[in-house]
């Protein structure tokens, strides 16, 4: 009887042991070759598509960071890819520095820019953060706009190319390789100390700061972080599209992104990056109902928020609750029949 | 000097017409503590309506009709919205309310412009004009500038003897100023988010149906009163609805001083160069209060 | 800077206005190490006032604040707690959102500790209050005691703790769980010789509690000693009949 009892207990330990991180691991590694192989099995302007919703990921994982996880609803995050991209296009048009310099002044500009903000959003939080950070955008879009001399206004800029070649290929690769990293780094903080630090700081920043954590300082970090990230995408992207103009810094940008990572599922991992890359996948298919793709897009947005909040994830994490508890039940038999024999 | 005082009134007339809009958003604020992203697109459906019924149904003769009657329709419109979408923040289904609102209320907006496309085209439609141009002195002013101006000014005072003399007016002033003490005075705070939510998305809409020569109907002409909506927001005020006005004004004047003293074809940043001054001096707006982390 | 060497907590004739009014009036406390103080004193005397005053979170109008002789007034709530101050909330704020275990390891990841030296004495922690069971579990589905409970156990992961300053920590608290947290003090108090100051409404666990008591009304410091002689002090008497 009491060996029965101990092997029935460790079998059900194994079983449960495999499950979670053996799972994720060869998930995850299984998503990786795929996102490798892929371009292989389909055309150059699917490549294209993926590699724009890279870009998106990038930007929804980031905004995650700051406004899902550290509780900083920013309204101008797409800003800071603005930024990124302008600053290296500008410098490389108009000072002639070399293009890799370009990117860098770009990154660094972004990352002292959301200092700035990072700063005076400090003093507020919630609504009146959205509206401060919401002016920012249409501040530095406006600027970017009406300054058509200096910054090419409307009509946009002509940026130089990264690689010699209009091949999709390897820019496909190049936003893969910035989205895995982007990620990892994103994960990798909220698993240290810091990500219980931003946790703490969006529940409560009072008791936070009770307990000892720096909010002033982790608040501007997840700004300085997100933007900084946010404005690699960006300085990337320009010299990879070629083409850059004030609708990357429209209204609307940001509005996308925060569908992503609300469809996704908000504050999770996986969330920003299975949004992004399945609404752009999506919104590419139905791309000749372009109104009707984002009325449903929108309603659907709608729904998961007053109904169901979490998003996919959410949905994903629940079925698998429900599955986890059927199959828990199961191995008693299963198990007794195996001692029967 | 008579440029300048042409561009002076032209300033304070668009202040004016763009007070409907903010004094929207502060009002459904201050009642819910909610920023309806979206209002400009109440306005655009505003002169959707207008252009509906002045086409087709009364004629550009009754106009001001059409304005009473796009603003009664949206007002029912907002109310509906209102009750399936926003009350549920406040009977404790949602938890973190402000990311509920202020993401429901992006998502709506968005919806609302490709509805609009999906409904009437990607099209640019004309109404006709209000009435003909007229002076004020001796200044030249657009007919549907000079009625819009009256239109406004008359919803205005409308609103503000509403707030000040009514029974209803008062409570909602108790109701921004003291949520949970006003209920204890029996009032049901919830029916009055419902009406304030209708009155704010209404006003929107009135003002899209005054403007909508001026601005013309399309879907994305709630684009720039919401950007016009929210700088005097910021320059007022969360909140705050005689800041409004102010802030309005100012806005208007800041706009046309620089296009006369400076470059009329930089127009949209003037408003901003405002705002950042205004927001180093008084980070909360001129009127605004004061949010204490503690 | 006299006298202040046997105090670790000296408050020194503080005041705090807001606005046009004076919420704490020359008030001075001296507390020594190891002491369980209590501070009692009707409502809206100034009591979560002045923890707020000594935690950081407020400014002083007037007067200073020592610990251990270093003045903290004027210094971040975080700079404090790192030097061992923590404190609990008359309406329990634990991180709602977060698990039990990752409540509990919040104040000792921001005082340097590793997550592994974190997560074990939190799990210490969780077992001596008997909330282990629920460790995984969000602190939103907590009961309101089991939240008091928490935020109190909380407070004791820093592993610089000298002064522990807790507001109303068994309102509304279930007996059993009240049983808990008096455990809790006397033991943390006994072994570690950790001060503690109480605000409470309830005089009989007070008075079995806590060594000295001091009386506050109306921002001011009126009484001070044992629970006996404070109770038997007119001035006290009056503050609480007279209002």
């Amino acid at each position: 009887m009491q060996s029965h009892m101990d092997s029935h207990k460790k079998f059900e330990l194994a079983r449960l042991n495999i499950h979670p991180f053996k799972l994720k691991f060869f998930g995850l590694s299984f998503l990786f070759l795929v996102i490798i192989i892929l371009p292989f099995f389909i055309s150059d302007y699917w490549i294209f598509v993926f590699t724009l919703a890279y870009y998106y990921t990038i930007l929804a994982a980031s905004w995650n960071l700051l406004g899902g996880y550290t509780g900083q609803f920013s309204l101008g995050h797409h800003t800071f890819a603005l930024i990124g991209a302008y600053t290296s296009a500008l410098m490389i048009i108009k000072a002639g520095i070399p293009l890799w310099t370009g990117i860098l002044a770009g990154i660094i500009l972004t990352i002292i820019i959301s200092f700035v903000l990072g700063v005076i959003c400090l003093r507020v939080r919630g609504l009146y953060l959205a509206l401060i950070t919401w002016a920012f955008a249409e501040v530095v879009r406006t600027y970017i706009r009406m300054g058509y001399e200096f910054t090419g206004g409307d009509r946009g800029l002509d940026a130089p190319l990264l690689f010699d070649t209009i091949q999709p290929l390897p820019y496909y690769y190049l936003f893969s390789g910035i989205a895995a990293v982007t990620i990892t780094l994103i994960a990798g903080i909220m698993r240290s100390r810091i990500g219980y630090y931003f946790r703490a700081t969006r529940n409560d920043e009072i008791a936070a700061r009770a307990m000892g954590v720096n909010t002033v300082r982790w608040k501007v970090f997840a700004f300085m972080v997100a933007s900084g990230l946010a404005g690699v995408a960006g300085a990337f992207y320009g010299h990879s599209i070629g083409l850059i103009s004030p609708v990357l810094g429209e209204f609307n940008e940001m509005a996308m992104v925060i569908i992503f990572v609300v469809i996704g599922g908000l504050r999770t991992q996986a969330g920003p990056v299975l949004g992004a890359i399945s609404i752009r996948y999506l919104m590419e298919v139905l791309r000749e109902w372009s109104e009707i793709r984002i009325i449903i897009l929108t309603a659907i947005v709608i729904i998961i928020m007053r109904f169901f909040n979490g998003g996919f994830m959410e949905f994903f994490k629940r079925g698998k609750q429900w599955v986890q508890q059927k199959e828990v039940r199961e191995p008693v038999s299963a198990y007794e029949k195996i001692e029967q024999r | 000097m008579h440029l300048f005082s042409q561009f002076l009134i032209a300033g304070l007339i668009m202040g004016i017409l763009y007070c409907l809009m903010a004094l929207g958003i502060n009002f459904i604020y201050g009642i819910m503590k909610v920023i309806n992203w979206s209002m400009g697109e109440f306005f655009m459906i505003g002169t959707y309506v207008q252009y509906l019924l002045i086409t087709y149904f009364i004629g550009v003769r009754y106009w001001y009709i059409g304005v009473i009657i796009s603003a009664i329709s949206v007002f029912f419109l907002g109310s509906f919205i209102q009750h399936i979408l926003i009350k549920p923040m406040f009977v404790g289904i949602i938890e973190e309310k402000m990311e509920y609102a202020t993401i429901v209320t992006i998502s709506m907006a968005i919806f609302f412009r490709n509805v609009a496309v999906a409904i009437g085209g990607p099209y640019i439609y004309t109404p006709p004009d209000y009435a003909s141009p007229t002076h004020i002195g001796p200044l030249p002013l657009s007919g549907n500038r000079f009625v819009a101006l009256i239109g406004a000014v008359i919803l205005l005072a409308l609103f503000y003897y509403f707030m000040k003399n009514t029974w209803i007016g008062k409570a909602f002033q108790g109701v921004a100023q003291n949520r949970s003490g006003v209920q204890t005075a029996g009032i049901n705070v919830l029916k009055f988010d419902m009406i304030a939510f209708g009155i704010g998305t209404a006003l929107a809409a009135a003002g899209g149906a005054l403007l909508a020569p001026i601005f013309l109907v399309h879907p994305l002409c709630g684009l720039v009163p919401t950007v016009r909506g929210f700088e005097i927001i910021v320059i007022a005020g969360l909140g705050s609805v005689p800041g409004v006005l102010v802030a309005a004004l100012s806005l208007g004047l800041a706009e046309s001083l620089g296009s006369v003293f400076i470059n009329p074809s930089f127009l949209d940043i003037y408003g901003f160069v405002l705002l950042i001054i205004v927001l180093l001096i008084k980070p909360f707006g001129l009127f605004g209060k004061e949010e204490r982390v503690a | 800077m006299d006298g202040q060497g046997k105090y670790l907590l000296n408050v020194e004739n503080i005041a705090k206005d807001f606005g046009g009014l004076r919420a704490v009036n020359h008030a001075s406390l001296h507390v020594k190490e190891g002491e369980i103080r209590g501070l009692i004193g009707p409502n809206a005397s100034g009591k979560t006032t002045i923890i707020n005053l000594i935690t950081g979170i407020y400014t002083v109008t007037e007067g200073a604040i020592y610990f251990s002789g270093n003045r903290i007034d004027g210094l971040q709530p975080d700079v404090i707690a790192s030097m061992g101050i923590m404190r609990t909330f008359q309406i329990s704020r634990v991180f709602r959102d977060m698990t039990v275990l990752d409540n509990m390891m919040v104040p000792a990841l921001s005082q340097g500790q590793t997550m592994l030296e974190a997560k074990t004495r939190a799990e210490e922690l969780l077992e001596f209050a008997l909330l282990a069971a629920l460790k995984d579990e969000p602190a939103k589905s907590l009961s309101g005691g089991q939240n008091m409970l928490l935020q109190i156990v909380r407070g004791f992961m820093n592993k610089y703790l000298r002064l522990y300053v807790m507001d109303e920590p068994f309102a509304g608290v279930h007996q059993s769980i009240k049983g808990i947290i008096l455990k809790a003090i006397k033991t943390m108090n006994r072994e570690k010789g950790i001060t503690f100051m109480i605000i409470s409404h309830e005089m009989t666990t007070i008075s079995n509690l806590c060594h000295q008591i001091s009386v506050l009304h109306k921002g001011e410091l009126i009484s001070e000693g044992t629970m006996e002689e404070v109770a038997n002090d007119p001035l006290v008497i009056d503050a609480y009949l007279g209002g």
